[in-house]
């Protein structure tokens, strides 16, 4: 291989790049949209059922209840305060208990108990909170329960560090900004396939090595920096910053690969974001997994994209070592050497 | 303009169109979104937690609780699976009834429950299911009720499911990823394989070969507009009004698609247009999606005149006067893309010869 003219072939395709002003303002407004969808996506989780109380006597359950994690009750002074919350919608649902409750307990009446919702309260918590209140009355009342309930939470709590919408979306989002580079790199290729560069350029000296080099690198840097700047600016480096940049660069040598592959599978342009498309669908379905947790099971795993976004996840999320992370990372580099190898293979293959 | 001229060069796209790979990925794209969106969104911003059961007996808590509006409950055969059920998080928490656990409950003798909670499970979902178990099982065991509720609803603002407020955007994709697409990669292709060139030495015009190319763009967008809106169940009380501004959508998506496919040179220049200029175009969708961001913001967005007027009339019910103004704007816009489009193909008449 020769370095001069990789080097001069690189510089050939980023100095294209980069006078096609077109193509430079496009890229970053890409970049500049996908933060701006992470960052209108909510930045914090809501835990807690809050709910507003109207009591004249707090029956002591409701005290007791405050300790719950997951439920807030507020005190309101009167009703009508209550029921101005409610509409303002500063509360999920407002409970007024009557000033006798307790001596209807006592007296074994059924005291009248007041829910406020607001009109645009989904039904699943207008049930929760008629069946709270419900449980509430049981318990005040002294009627036990029937079970016991032997629980055990299966991975890790995050109870009171939920990750937010927009913190599972940013590594979908990253991967997807890197993964519509192997689709521009495969077209990019088809293109110079079917004007013929590829043949013009090897008749020079330049040997079909130097070739693949030189788009390796130019995808790899072009994919990688994109993410890099991505997650930079969205705090996704902020923790495990050298696992992340190295699945960065692994990902963004899998996607180049893969969008070998798919240019010495296509006949022309079209044909060429055809099988993008398809590759980016399939591999962005892990991402898809982690960011709607339950709708992928384990098959996921048989798609090497998912170890990319385990990594990604587990690293900035969960800020995961490199003792959790390394077979993810071996495994995209097995994957690596085999789609760079077979998508280089097969190109030549085409030129030849 | 010979519509002679016109209707053989349209006979040409409609045999040749359908072998285009856009022409396809138009309408599988759009249907499989809704598929997959309405699943991951019903599910990432669902406030319904989710109840997995292995029934060991024939428990009636089970029939019970599938009848509650504030769980989704499902059942699984196997301890194994619903343990990786609660460990992948399609259940917030999964229980075990043993077996007799109905005769137990009514014999009024404890039973423990083997319970699994998803460790990213939310603090109020874990409460709410737990209270509801609970609730479910003083039911079972006919233990009367020490209160009565009255709920009252305040307000008059109606809360809108996320199935509804992704309907716009899966409207907007069935409208414009074919209507832009088809006309715009077919007019690049031609550019390229230099068969435009061909085609303007024969006595048909630039114009001809354009309209040709839009008409198929507007039946492809129109019909999946109409797809979208039957998958979604929503095509409202005026379907004709709704096929109307369906119609006009689709001109639209079609103007731009002709526009980018005399302006741009090859399909990668498009695709990266459509990778960035793409959520231009799907801006107004986050109005509907996030109720909280002021409408007047979508206003700024050529395509909010096509989705009001169809949010108005396929989920709000809606009649002419409520989508009146916004059709003339989105005709006046036509209009003005039309020009636009007449500017463009005199441009690529003189580089096409």
């Amino acid at each position: 291989m020769n370095l001069g003219v990789i080097k001069a072939l690189v510089a050939k395709d980023f100095s294209l790049f980069f006078r096609n002003r077109f193509y430079t303002l496009i890229t970053v407004l890409g970049i500049v949209f996908y933060l701006i969808i992470y960052f209108v996506m909510p930045s914090s989780v809501d835990e807690e059922l809050k709910i507003g109380l109207y009591a004249p006597v707090i029956p002591p359950v409701f005290e007791l209840i405050q300790a719950e994690e997951g439920l807030k009750f507020e005190i309101f002074d009167s009703d009508e305060a209550l029921k101005e919350a409610i509409t303002d919608r500063a509360y999920e649902a407002g409970v007024a208990l009557p000033a006798d409750i307790m001596e209807k307990f006592a007296s074994g009446q059924k005291p009248r108990i007041t829910l406020y919702f607001s009109a645009d309260a989904p039904d699943e918590i207008k049930d929760a909170v008629e069946t709270m209140v419900r449980e509430l009355a049981y318990l005040q009342t002294g009627q036990t329960l029937a079970i016991e309930v032997s629980a055990e939470i299966l991975g890790r709590d995050m109870l009171g560090e939920q990750i937010p919408i927009r913190d599972r979306l940013r590594l979908l989002l990253a991967i997807m900004l890197i993964m519509f580079e192997m689709m521009g790199l495969a077209s990019l290729i088809s293109e110079e396939v079917e004007q013929g560069t590829i043949r013009a350029l090897l008749v020079t000296p330049m040997s079909v090595h130097d070739l693949f080099a030189a788009k390796l690198i130019m995808g790899v840097s072009l994919a990688f920096t994109q993410g890099v700047l991505f997650l930079a600016i969205v705090g996704g480096l902020n923790n495990q910053p050298l696992i992340i940049l190295t699945a960065l660069l692994l990902g963004s040598v899998m996607f180049t690969g893969t969008g070998f592959l798919i240019a010495s599978l296509s006949k022309d342009m079209m044909t060429s974001m055809g099988w993008g498309i398809s590759a980016l669908l399939i591999y962005s379905i892990p991402a898809f997994g982690i960011v709607f947790p339950g709708t992928i099971t384990d098959w996921a795993k048989a798609i090497p994209s998912y170890y990319l976004a385990d990594t990604i996840h587990q690293a900035s999320n969960f800020s995961a070592g490199w003792g959790d992370t390394w077979l993810n990372l071996l495994i995209l580099l097995g994957f690596n050497l085999i789609i760079v190898w077979g998508g280089i293979m097969a190109l030549r293959r085409k030129f030849q | 303009m010979s519509f002679r001229r016109i209707s053989v060069l349209l006979g040409k796209e409609f045999i040749h169109g359908p072998k285009n790979f856009i022409f396809i990925w138009a309408i599988v794209a759009p249907i499989g979104f809704t598929l997959v969106a309405t699943l991951a969104f019903g599910t990432f911003f669902s406030e319904k937690p989710n109840l997995g059961i292995i029934d060991q007996g024939h428990s009636q808590l089970v029939v019970m609780s599938q009848e509650l509006d504030s769980v989704t409950i499902k059942e699984y055969e196997t301890v194994s699976e619903l343990k990786q059920a609660t460990e992948n998080g399609a259940v917030d928490m999964g229980i075990v009834l043993p077996e007799d656990f109905d005769t137990f409950i009514t014999q009024g003798e404890t039973v423990v429950i083997e319970a699994y909670i998803w460790g990213e499970s939310l603090a109020k979902n874990r409460t709410i299911l737990l209270v509801t178990i609970s609730d479910l099982v003083r039911e079972l065991g006919v233990q009367e009720v020490p209160i009565e509720i009255e709920s009252v609803t305040l307000g008059d603002e109606v809360s809108i499911p996320w199935s509804e407020r992704l309907m716009p955007f899966l409207v907007l994709m069935g409208v414009f990823f074919g209507g832009l697409m088809l006309p715009s990669t077919s007019l690049i292709e031609e550019k390229q394989k230099k068969t435009l060139e061909a085609l303007v030495i024969t006595p048909a015009t630039i114009g001809d070969i354009f309209i040709a190319k839009g008409i198929l763009g507007i039946v492809l967008s129109v019909f999946m507009g109409i797809a979208i809106l039957v998958l979604n169940q929503a095509f409202g009380a005026q379907p004709l009004l709704l096929v109307l501004v369906l119609f006009l959508g689709a001109i639209m998506a079609v103007e731009f698609g002709l526009i980018c496919g005399a302006l741009i040179k090859d399909i990668t220049t498009l695709f990266t247009v459509w990778k960035s200029g793409g959520i231009f175009l799907f801006a107004p969708v986050f109005i509907y999606m996030f109720p909280q961001i002021p409408e007047w913001i979508g206003r700024i967005f050529p395509t909010y005149y096509v989705i009001q007027p169809v949010v108005e009339l396929s989920l709000r019910g809606g009649g002419w006067p409520d989508i009146a103004v916004n059709v003339f704007i989105l005709i006046s816009l036509n209009i003005i893309l039309a020009g636009v489009v007449m500017f463009t193909t005199r441009k690529s008449l003189r580089h096409a010869v």
